[in-house]
């Protein structure tokens, strides 16, 4: 049940250039987040910017009742957040989202997780939990990047044993090109067995995505992003056209839904 | 000190206290219902409602201005008959008056929605809303008294419900209308409604609302919403209003009272911070409390010079 918590913070660290991980004491939104979920946060005290910025849940320690969330730092609210120090208090309101991540579960599904930029974090989140969820998944992860320095949580997911692959346009690590680069080989490979991809990135990467699994009949989550303003379903501001017609909101209808669902 | 009085009367209708939703900020009540105790309001003012289903506008329809914003939905709703069947039977579950926002482009359209609200049962005042600055024709009757008048008093015809007309403050002088509508039976007035902006996108030299123009809410409207409200209050001292535009706080709501407002709509707060509504109700309620106010009706319109 989504409520406003004000959350002191224990750490917010830079990973790389320009990204930082904040850390937070949020028992209750640790309790409740799910992969997919994301909180609103506030910064401004004088009501400009406005309104609230969506974030999705990079990761959670019930046991300890914290809660981390990976950003970019790029407008007002981001660059607030940056200089936020241990000891001082985040304004957040979560767990938000209606429709989340839902792991697939068929027996020995290969779930294979797209991420590009920030799209990576919810996705890191997802994979823990079905690491937490199942004795030994089998996980794939493909993570984009324009460059090499650009590349978000390769080495932890290494270091957790997760097998990760990279793709990076300028080709300065991994594969040089696109993640579809990476996911059609996959796919192909996996023809005919149990796969389930998960995508979140920029909305170019996850209409390829979405194309690509469509195209050879494999099931894809997408979590959606487009800016959302209240993220609790009255303003009406963060509507999505469906293919079956329908006129949704992200914020609670989403944000995330199946390849064929969305109209791009 | 519990006996306080924070109860209000707008046209026949008792609010528990002054605080009310801003229609379009609230969804239709189930929304919120997880969030906000909805008996803990004075009202709940619904999303306008029209005589058809409609989709709105295309997207982005919301975008982000200094200590505001300005928004261009185009009244997306499902039509009465979907609300009467799929949202009021939630609502009826709740000790809270039930306001319905309603919108059309003719005045045919509003008599159709103020009957069938009205026999629905469970509703309990009508919010004319002749004000939205995003669909066209939109704003034709709350520029004009004359027109404002002959759809009051249609509407008045069909139903007993409290009836509230909503103001435009995109006019030169919002009293000759507010006027109108009163004589010609509305029991109260809403007002401000948005007033209307636009933003430009200079790097992509385009306009950021895909509809060019929207209604401007939040803080940056406030001080003229006030003004507004102090006009329409000085011309019609009896008249009680619900004032709205850019309140974010118990201290803005007081000031909306002070300023001659009856109650107070609480509308893009509830965007920022989804507890708005309520954390206002109890932070006028502590005001009351602290300053030794036996009545919440002694602050309406109390300022001095």
């Amino acid at each position: 049940m989504p409520h406003q918590v004000f959350a002191r913070v224990l750490s917010n660290d830079p990973i790389i250039a320009g990204h930082q991980v904040i850390t937070c004491e949020a028992p209750t939104l640790a309790a409740e987040a799910q992969p997919g979920h994301f909180v609103n946060v506030l910064t401004a005290e004088r009501y400009d910017p406005l309104l609230r910025k969506p974030f999705s849940v990079y990761t959670v320690d019930r046991d300890r009742g914290q809660i981390s969330l990976l950003y970019s730092i790029v407008g007002a609210t981001t660059a607030s957040m940056s200089r936020k120090r241990p000891g001082e208090m985040l304004d957040m309101v979560g767990p938000l989202g209606g429709r989340i991540f839902q792991a697939d579960t068929r027996p020995d599904t290969t779930h294979i997780m797209v991420g590009g930029g920030y799209g990576v974090p919810p996705l890191v989140f997802l994979s823990r939990e079905l690491r937490l969820a199942q004795s030994a998944p089998n996980i794939k992860f493909i993570i984009g990047a324009r460059r090499k320095d650009l590349l978000l949580c390769e080495a932890e997911l290494v270091a957790a044993g997760v097998d990760a692959r990279v793709a990076t346009e300028d080709g300065s690590h991994g594969t040089s090109g696109r993640v579809t680069d990476v996911l059609e080989p996959l796919l192909l490979e996996n023809s005919g067995l149990p796969v389930a991809v998960y995508c979140c990135g920029p909305t170019p990467m996850m209409k390829a995505v979405a194309e690509l699994c469509l195209k050879l009949g494999v099931t894809c989550q997408l979590s959606v992003e487009v800016a959302m303003p209240c993220g609790i379903g009255v303003c009406m501001g963060c509507v999505l056209d469906l293919t079956d017609g329908r006129r949704v909101r992200c914020c609670v209808d989403g944000p995330v839904f199946e390849a064929g669902e969305v109209k791009w | 000190m519990t006996n306080i009085n924070t109860a209000v009367k707008i046209g026949k209708l008792t609010l528990r206290n002054p605080i009310v939703t801003g229609s379009g900020t609230f969804g239709f009540g189930p929304e919120m219902a997880n969030i906000v105790d909805l008996n803990k309001l004075g009202a709940v003012v619904v999303k306008s409602t029209s005589r058809e289903p409609r989709l709105g506008n295309p997207t982005p329809r919301i975008v982000e201005t200094p200590s505001g914003i300005l928004n261009a939905i185009g009244l997306q709703n499902s039509g009465v008959d979907n609300f009467i069947a799929e949202k009021l039977p939630f609502l009826r579950n709740y000790d809270v008056p039930i306001i319905v926002n309603l919108v059309g482009t003719e005045v045919a359209d509003y008599v159709h929605l103020a009957e069938k609200l009205t026999a629905a049962g469970g509703v309990h005042g009508l919010e004319i809303n002749i004000s939205c600055p995003n669909v066209s024709h939109g704003c034709d009757f709350a520029v004009d008294p004359a027109l404002t008048a002959e759809l009051i008093r249609e509407v008045r015809k069909v139903t007993d419900l409290t009836l509230i007309t909503k103001l435009s403050p995109n006019v030169t002088d919002m009293v000759p209308i507010a006027r109108a509508a009163v004589d010609a039976g509305s029991d109260a007035l809403s007002l401000i409604n948005t007033l209307i902006g636009t933003a430009i996108d200079v790097r992509k030299r385009k306009f950021r609302l895909a509809n060019i123009t929207g209604g401007l809410s939040g803080p940056a409207v406030k001080p003229i919403a006030l003004r507004c409200v102090w006009q329409v209050h000085r011309a019609l001292p009896n008249v009680p209003l619900i004032g709205m535009g850019g309140i974010m706080s118990a201290t803005d709501a007081i000031e909306f009272l002070l300023a001659g407002a009856t109650a107070i709509a609480i509308g893009t707060a509830t965007f920022v911070n989804p507890t708005a509504s309520t954390d206002i109700a109890a932070g006028l309620e502590a005001y009351l409390i602290e300053n030794g106010i036996a009545d919440v009706n002694e602050l309406i319109g109390a300022v001095t010079q």
